[in-house]
């Protein structure tokens, strides 16, 4: 296979900024597409070529398989990288490139169809002996027939799109009321984002963990797992903070399950990079869940405790090069932890909190990396996913790396929307969180949203006498400019002369 | 001048007391002095050292009663006391309550995906009247009353903002 010289991202934001960054790493030529509504957005501004792709709803841009290749093809992209969410699962997108003689930066149509399958992936790997969660088997298209295999299960149960992933079209209900009213939203979600609708039922369990091993294989048949990382901070089965190494994992442990996972990876013949997700008990058994076929949110961490450049990685595997590294080379190293940003307002229940973005202060020093696509003055869109950026932080040990991200939280100052920065201020100190002692279920058992709230009050109350100054400065402003004292509206700065 | 900081009923008592000129002011706050050091000032962004801290201040669009102060990363609401104010926020309230009850508003700007109700439907309070989508997701508006759909604000497609009214119940 010959080598790649431009990659065509079929993606927006940070994920886009990330891959247009590997791209000038290795000399390659970055190309980015835009909706309307992203005209000004990061990875327009840092590709070496963009493109306009339609208007702003993604039904009409970043999901149009025809016109991305039409760009790819006009502007004479080798690949196409398709970052995560949008077209990155679709089998078909990725059967497309290949008949258009465009590289695919990600697995095969046929590994792809099987690993979002989340049924049929689960059959093979029950014959591959690969341990997976007890529960429902079958997709269900019908309100009937999900309510009687519910009612088997047992409530709460989890209502998930198959076709899905990221957490979106995932709900949890907990009697029948409340699935015959969840279904039909769930299923009009899975058609809305991802064009098919078909949901299945698995038993809710409770007290566990979220792990997943970070997986790469290459077209010669080498898998290797890069270790996992630790997601069982979500909030309605949407990861907030992950981090590696997992406090419950030692290296036994790690080769065990690692194993496992390359194994399932081989299963599938699976190629480029995925993830393996695993549930963990109390007991410390593994049940695989799905392989992720994508690049995930939360790759950074792998990267920084491993040292692999996964992006690269990826580029390197789609021209047909085997991995330059064995199993027993990859070593983890240090502690990281990622919080997503999102665009949320977390005093209000998460609802969106979109629009323009004024200022922005991103936190930076030692240990700390931000994938971000704010700049001040930028617009955060409702179109799109609420995920604005991804505070890293790392060190020494998990001590280090928590320090280091507390402080990070704290410079990181977002202008204009709200977002989810107050709940990861509070996870981060909570003693729970600070001894490990966490499952999917952390945010409700632990009060997190009532702390927050306290923390929140008590910022009120130091921020007053401050907050109150201001509105005097600004109310003997407002006199002085009324009793005819000139303002020179073009000079920004006033200090000392007006006051 | 008093003021009330959300979520606490204590009131503070502040006022300007002294320019010294050159961006050296005197405020006294619950009879203490503190001493502020003007940075940067524009119409409604303020740089200052207050006592040693440095802060950064934006008075964000408010009304006459009640400000939103973004300062150093949050945003603060305070409401500011007067006589007269007083007296609005009264007439207002005794006025305003039962008809806002009425008014089912959208909690969250976003697209209206479908309408769950028709108007002189009869409905309980937590059923779903409006579902919105946005940034992926699809969320329901639930009735926060019981009794039957007067009006509906919105059409299948139309965007809401925050707050926009959606739909009344009588």
């Amino acid at each position: 296979m010959s080598k790649i010289s431009s990659i065509l991202i079929a993606n927006r934001g940070e994920i886009a900024l990330r891959v247009i960054r590997a791209c000038k790493e290795l000399g390659i030529k970055s190309i980015s597409v835009y909706s309307d509504d992203d005209n000004r957005s990061i990875h327009v501004k840092r590709a070496d070529e963009t493109y306009r792709l339609g208007p702003s709803q993604a039904s009409e841009s970043y999901l149009r398989i025809d016109k991305i290749l039409e760009i790819a093809k006009s502007s004479g992209a080798d690949a196409i990288h398709p970052g995560y969410g949008f077209l990155s699962e679709n089998d078909v997108f990725s059967d497309e490139c290949k008949k258009n003689g465009i590289i695919f930066i990600g697995p095969t149509a046929r590994a792809m169809e099987l690993a979002g399958d989340k049924m049929k992936c689960k059959e093979i790997m029950k014959k591959a002996e690969v341990p997976t969660v007890p529960g429902s088997d079958g997709v269900v298209d019908d309100m009937g027939l999900a309510v009687e295999i519910a009612k088997e299960a047992g409530y709460p149960v989890m209502l998930k799109s198959a076709f899905g992933g990221g957490g979106r079209g995932i709900r949890l209900v907990n009697d029948e009321k409340e699935l015959r009213q969840e279904f039909e939203l769930a299923s009009n979600e899975s058609q809305a984002a991802f064009g098919k609708s078909a949901l299945f039922i698995e038993k809710y369990l409770t007290n566990i963990r979220h792990i997943e091993f970070q997986l790469i294989r290459d077209s010669s048949g080498n898998g290797r797992h890069l270790f996992e990382r630790e997601c069982s901070i979500q909030r309605r089965h949407q990861k907030l903070i992950e981090m590696s190494p997992s406090p419950v994992v030692n290296k036994e442990k790690r080769e065990k399950v690692g194993e496992i996972a390359v194994r399932a990876s081989t299963a599938l013949d699976y190629l480029n990079a995925g993830t393996a997700e695993f549930l963990a008990d109390a007991e410390g058994n593994f049940y695989f869940i799905e392989i992720n076929a994508r690049l995930q949110v939360e790759h950074p961490i792998t990267e920084i405790v491993t040292g692999k450049d996964l992006v690269k990685l990826q580029i390197h595997v789609a021209q047909g090069e085997e991995l330059p590294f064995k199993q027993q080379d990859l070593e983890l190293k240090g502690s990281a932890i990622e919080c997503r940003i999102n665009s949320e307002d977390p005093f209000y229940d998460f609802a969106p909190s979109v629009g323009y973005v004024p200022n922005c202060n991103i936190p930076s020093g030692p240990g700390v990396r931000v994938d971000t696509y704010l700049y001040p003055g930028c617009n955060v869109s409702g179109y799109y996913d609420s995920l604005i950026a991804k505070l890293i932080t790392y060190g020494g040990d998990f001590y280090e790396a928590r320090i280091r991200m507390k402080n990070a939280l704290s410079e990181f100052t977002i202008e204009g929307i709200n977002t989810t920065i107050p709940i990861h201020k509070t996870i981060l100190e909570e003693s729970n969180f600070v001894n490990g002692n966490i499952s999917t279920d952390y945010i409700e058992k632990y009060n997190i949203i009532e702390k927050m709230k306290h923390k929140r009050d008590q910022e009120y109350k130091d921020k007053a006498y401050a907050a109150i100054s201001g509105i005097l400065l600004q109310s003997e402003f407002v006199k002085k400019s009324y009793s005819g004292q000139r303002i020179d509206r073009s000079q920004k700065s006033m200090d000392g002369g007006f006051f | 001048m008093k003021f009330q900081i959300e979520g606490n009923t204590n009131k503070i008592n502040a006022e300007l007391v002294y320019n010294k000129g050159s961006g050296d002011l005197l405020f006294v706050i619950d009879d203490q002095k503190y001493n502020l050091k003007l940075l940067k000032s524009t119409s409604n962004e303020f740089e200052f050292i207050l006592e040693n801290t440095y802060h950064y201040v934006k008075i964000l669009p408010s009304t006459e009663t009640k400000y939103k102060v973004y300062i150093d990363g949050i945003v603060v609401e305070i409401k500011k006391h007067s006589k007269i104010t007083e007296i609005i926020e009264k007439t207002l309230k005794s006025k305003g309550t039962t008809y806002q009850a009425n008014n089912v508003t959208s909690q969250i700007p976003g697209r209206v995906v479908k309408i769950s109700v028709s108007t002189g439907d009869k409905i309980k309070e937590g059923d779903p009247i409006v579902v919105l989508e946005s940034m992926k997701m699809q969320i329901a508006i639930k009735s926060q009353k019981e009794g039957t759909i007067k009006e509906i604000k919105v059409k299948e497609g139309s965007t809401v903002s925050r707050n926009e009214i959606v739909a009344i119940i009588e």
